[in-house]
């Protein structure tokens, strides 16, 4: 019997071969779509899952509470761990993780160097391993990192270093021109999916701030991870917790600090903090990609059952024809089911083939290596299985009921007319359901679209173009040839200044400091603090609206502050500001100088800070250099030939200021490709499924357009007969979806502080748009319908 | 084994009541030949759906092999349609999906009768209505004598006790319709079949036993 069905269903299929056609593009579209989006969340959640006591595992991180605001730290004071070790003993383990970075230099046996290369490293205390169980290949973790000045590398860096890692253990590598540590250890490539991608573990007993007792100072490169006692529940730790903070915090009015225990599963998904890995993925991003998911999979549902059930009538007489033979309802919803699940089926088996077509692009776009294998993670095929049931069950049942309902008597006398054959008015509604649908992702990738190229456009109150950040080295005696270097940049044709600075005025790299102005007492907020010789203001085209730059100087002997300093201090004359003493950090008391037009120093998502810059050169991290943008290859090339003749025993790296300031809006490059992505493909499901629909009903209407034919029309009245019904419905649809999506987008424009207003344009284009590609589809069809020739239509009655 | 008693059918339209039958009495018995005949609109169609329980009468008894099944439910309907009733149509209705033998074994499918037996019963079939070389064709490829054979031989593959035809050869040539009309007799000569057709044409009901002439909804002879 089932072969039997399943033979009828092949034969059925092949013999409307054109509805089967629309209906296996759009659903393996739309499988392929919700494939890709399965892998991708399947790889986002699978972070940090690969360890036997990830339930067990937490991360301390840091809280701060100000007077006008709060702040959220991965890093910890390094004094911390130890004293949780000490303190709490609900803690199986506490192992403090100090990243960084910086030269590594290997010798060959002649002592002759080898290579030279800029790693990222971490100085890692041997509980760490405890904690997280890694496959040592060599070594043993509680041994080979308890001496200072050994090291442990992965397979990756052995290698690299070394040619083979059975021969790492027993070699030196030199770290930072200073430290010759020796290789005591290897373990196995932690997997990519991991946010400490530890490759170089330093003991951390080798790191010169481990006995820093500072607790005010927190850096987001020292963390720290504990281990749960089994059994013990997280929750329960919370008193001791305070009673360690009450400790540990005796002066707690500036900022209040507190500590929280991070789930390790939580780290990946969670971009309220960093982590060493630099990759988060938040979980309203995934959430927004699961809808997108539902949503494509409904659209492709809809068009099976909308073309499904406009068939029906032409498989009625079929109906009719089983039931007399005897067949019982339940017999013939098992059939046509079986019709759905081939299709659904075949549908997967080109969703595969999709998936793995597209697998590369979707690389890219995420830069992240995403499985598509079956084996690897039997979950997949779980997941395809399950949406093939959903799918086949979701899109299948409701025509098979329908049809199974007919009635023998009228299926066979052939009075079964697609009015009857029920699911007018649910196609109506479905159809509806579909573009409204679409029409809210034509919004919102609009609005989107619309925010990125205001993002990119708005002037920051800088100038970023063509200027490069090279980074410089900060040794005391790397500094002693900073003057030398810039003299030579700026020698350079094409360079046209150079400054040394810690940042550039938009940078993720902030330092907040609390400052006093005017009086002897600090202010009651903090202020954003850069760095920067007297080329700062020239280099970045910085503007002043009183007073003038910093004048050359190796220390603090003068401030520069911004507009919203003042604003926050209720200065409201800057000319007020110049002349008067300050401070920062209880440091060297001078005078400001100038006051600088606002400019935009973070991302557009944050409002401007307080800004206070001053120039001190122990500080500088780079060196800005801004370039005529005619010839920037060659003078970059210049500048590093410089650089490396200057620093010989350092690696280069630079990087350019607009291409930093971009990177702060990687999650709406993401974002806005995949919506492009998926608002197209959900308009050609959306679309196809259309003009199936437009063909059932021009078909089932061919002798009532040949007689309205005979009776005078024209094709033109034919055509916008057969049209307006969906034009209707397309327009019902956009009203439908206006407020819903109106609340999406105005939800997420909220996530930023500079945006566009929302006008009422995107709407209207997605109206035009939709309504026109209606047109379009449903015109193909039903002019080809209304031209025929009345005859034809006519002769069979 | 089919007895009406009182048989009404109508439609109300508006307030008016549209007779299509009105106090139908008959019974015909097993082994009997009874061709319905009457002008277009007469009600004989209607009248033949009643009995094939495709449709329900207004009013009335309908007994059906000694019980009364005027409000049967479908499963009750499907099992005699399994084991009682074979269907031929005016437009033959065969799967155009299925071949031939395919159409003529769908019955047994459902009346759950075993592979081989299924497979005999067709080849059975097959033989008797000399188209054992059509087997594997699909009805748009058939004469529509030839489909109105298959037709008959997919109502019979089951051995039903009756057989319901609704003008088997209005479609068809004369010659064909002879020939469909001289296999009737013979089901029902040898094999006892009893069969109720609808028809237009005398001729055609003069194969039959009885003849139940409909005017208007009302048995007139």
């Amino acid at each position: 019997m089932f072969r039997l069905n399943l033979k009828i269903a092949l034969r059925n299929l092949w013999k409307n071969k054109g509805y089967t056609f629309i209906n296996i593009i759009g659903l393996s579209i739309g499988m392929a779509s919700c494939i890709m989006i399965f892998i991708f969340v399947r790889h986002q959640l699978s972070y940090d899952q690969h360890y036997a006591k990830k339930d067990r595992i937490f991360r301390v991180t840091s809280y701060f509470k100000y007077a006008d605001g709060e702040e959220y730290q991965n890093g910890v004071p390094r004094p911390l761990g130890p004293a949780m070790k000490n303190d709490l003993g609900m803690l199986e383990e506490v192992a403090m993780l100090q990243g960084g970075g910086g030269i590594v230099k290997v010798m060959d046996d002649a002592g002759k160097l080898r290579l030279k290369s800029s790693e990222q490293t971490f100085y890692v205390e041997p509980e760490f391993f405890k904690i997280f169980d890694y496959k040592w290949l060599e070594g043993n973790p509680q041994q080979s990192l308890s001496a200072p000045n050994t090291v442990a590398l992965s397979e990756e860096m052995a290698e690299k270093f070394f040619g083979d890692w059975h021969k790492a253990v027993g070699k030196t590598i030199n770290y930072q021109n200073k430290t010759d540590l020796k290789v005591t250890g290897v373990f196995a490539d932690v997997p990519e999916n991991s946010s400490n991608p530890i490759k170089i573990a330093i003991a951390y007993a080798g790191y010169v701030n481990k006995n820093l007792k500072k607790w005010g100072s927190v850096s987001s490169s020292s963390e720290c991870y504990v281990l749960l006692k089994g059994g013990a529940d997280v929750a329960d730790l919370e008193g001791p917790k305070n009673a360690f903070i009450k400790k540990y915090y005796v002066d707690q009015t500036g900022a209040r600090t507190d500590h929280f225990f991070q789930p390790l599963t939580d780290i990946h998904t969670n971009d309220i903090y960093g982590n060493f890995a630099r990759k988060t993925t938040s979980k309203s991003s995934l959430a927004g990609l699961v809808v997108i998911g539902i949503f494509l999979m409904i659209t492709a549902c809809i068009n099976f059952i909308n073309l499904a059930t406009a068939q029906a009538v032409s498989r009625s007489k079929e109906v009719g024809v089983r039931k007399v033979m005897g067949s019982m309802r339940k017999q013939l919803i098992f059939q046509f089911l079986t019709e759905t699940f081939t299709l659904t089926a075949i549908a997967l088996v080109i969703a595969c083939a999709l998936t793995e077509a597209a697998l590369p692009g979707m690389e890219s776009l995420f830069k992240e290596n995403i499985s598509f294998s079956m084996l690897e993670h039997p979950v997949i095929i779980v997941f395809m299985l399950s949406m093939v049931l959903i799918v086949g069950f979701l899109a299948g049942f409701y025509p098979a009921m329908i049809m199974s309902g007919f009635s023998p008597a009228l299926a066979i006398k052939n009075k079964i007319s697609i009015g009857n054959s029920g699911g007018g008015y649910l196609r109506k509604v479905l159809v509806v359901v579909q573009f409204a649908i679409t029409i809210i992702l034509i919004t919102g990738t609009l609005v989107i679209l619309k925010q990125m190229k205001f993002l990119r456009e708005k002037p920051l109150g800088f100038n970023s173009s063509a200027v490069a950040l090279v980074r410089v080295p900060m040794d005391s005696l790397s500094v002693l040839k900073y003057e030398g270097l810039k003299i030579r940049i700026s020698k350079i044709p094409g360079v046209i200044s150079a400054t040394f600075c810690s940042a550039a005025p938009s940078s993720g790299d902030n330092n907040t400091n609390n400052f006093s102005f005017g009086k002897a007492e600090d202010a009651d907020f903090n202020a954003n603090t850069k760095t920067g010789d007297e080329d700062y203001f020239k280099t970045f085209g910085l503007q002043f609206v009183a007073g003038k730059p910093l004048s050359k100087s190796d220390t603090i002997k003068e401030y520069v502050v911004n507009e919203t300093l003042l604003k926050k201090l209720n200065v409201t004359n800057p000319e007020d500001a110049i002349g008067k003493l300050m401070s920062v950090g209880g440091g060297f008391r001078g005078p400001v100088v100038g006051v600088v037009k606002d400019f935009n120093n973070m991302s557009l998502k944050e409002a401007i800070s307080p800004i206070i810059i001053v120039s001190q050169k122990t500080r500088y991290e780079n060196i800005a250099v801004k370039m005529d943008s005619r010839q920037i290859a060659e003078v970059s090339k210049h500048i590093e030939a410089v650089w490396n003749a200057t620093y010989v025993d350092y690696v280069y790296s630079s990087s350019f200021v607009d291409d930093d300031i971009n990177a702060y809006y990687e999650s709406e490059r993401v974002m806005g490709t995949l919506f492009k992505v998926f608002a197209t493909v959900i308009i050609f499901i959306a679309f196809i499924g259309l003009f199936g629909l437009i063909s059932f009903v021009a078909a089932q209407r061919t002798r009532e357009m040949a007689i309205r034919k005979v009776l005078g029309a024209t094709t033109m009245e034919l055509v916008g007969m057969l049209n307006s019904s969906f034009l209707l419905m397309v327009f019902f649809a956009n009203i439908v979806a206006w407020p819903v999506a109106y609340i999406f987008i105005s939800k997420w424009l909220s996530g930023y502080t500079y945006r566009i207003s929302l006008s009422i344009w995107p709407f209207i284009v997605a109206m035009v748009l939709s309504m026109t590609i209606t047109m379009i589809t449903v015109t193909l069809r039903s002019y080809r319908a209304a031209r025929t020739n009345p005859i034809d239509a006519l002769k069979y009655e | 084994m089919i007895k009406l008693e009182n048989i009404e059918k109508y439609y109300a339209n508006k307030g008016l009541k549209n007779y299509i039958l009105r106090h139908v009495t008959t019974t015909i018995n097993a082994g009997e030949f009874v061709s319905i005949m009457g002008p277009s609109g007469a009600g004989k169609s209607t009248l033949l759906n009643i009995i094939g329980m495709l449709e329900e009468p207004t009013y009335g008894l309908y007994e059906f092999m000694g019980e009364n099944i005027t409000q049967l439910n479908e499963r009750k309907r499907i099992e005699l349609y399994r084991n009682h009733i074979g269907f031929v149509f005016q437009a033959y209705h065969l799967i155009d999906e299925m071949t031939v033998a395919e159409n003529i074994e769908a019955p047994l499918l459902y009346k759950k009768v075993g592979s081989a037996e299924r497979k005999s019963r067709v080849a059975d079939m097959l033989d008797r209505f000399n188209i054992v070389g059509k087997k594997d064709l699909f009805p748009n490829q058939l004469s529509g004598g030839q489909q109105q054979l298959v037709g008959i031989a997919r109502a019979v593959v089951a051995q039903p006790a009756i057989i319901l035809a609704d003008e088997p050869t209005g479609n068809l040539q004369s010659a064909q319709a002879l020939q469909i009309m001289e296999l009737f007799q013979t089901l029902n000569k040898t094999e006892n079949m009893t069969i109720i057709q609808v028809t237009h044409s005398e001729a055609n009901a003069a194969y039959g036993s009885r003849i139940l002439n409909l005017q208007d909804g009302l048995i007139i002879k």
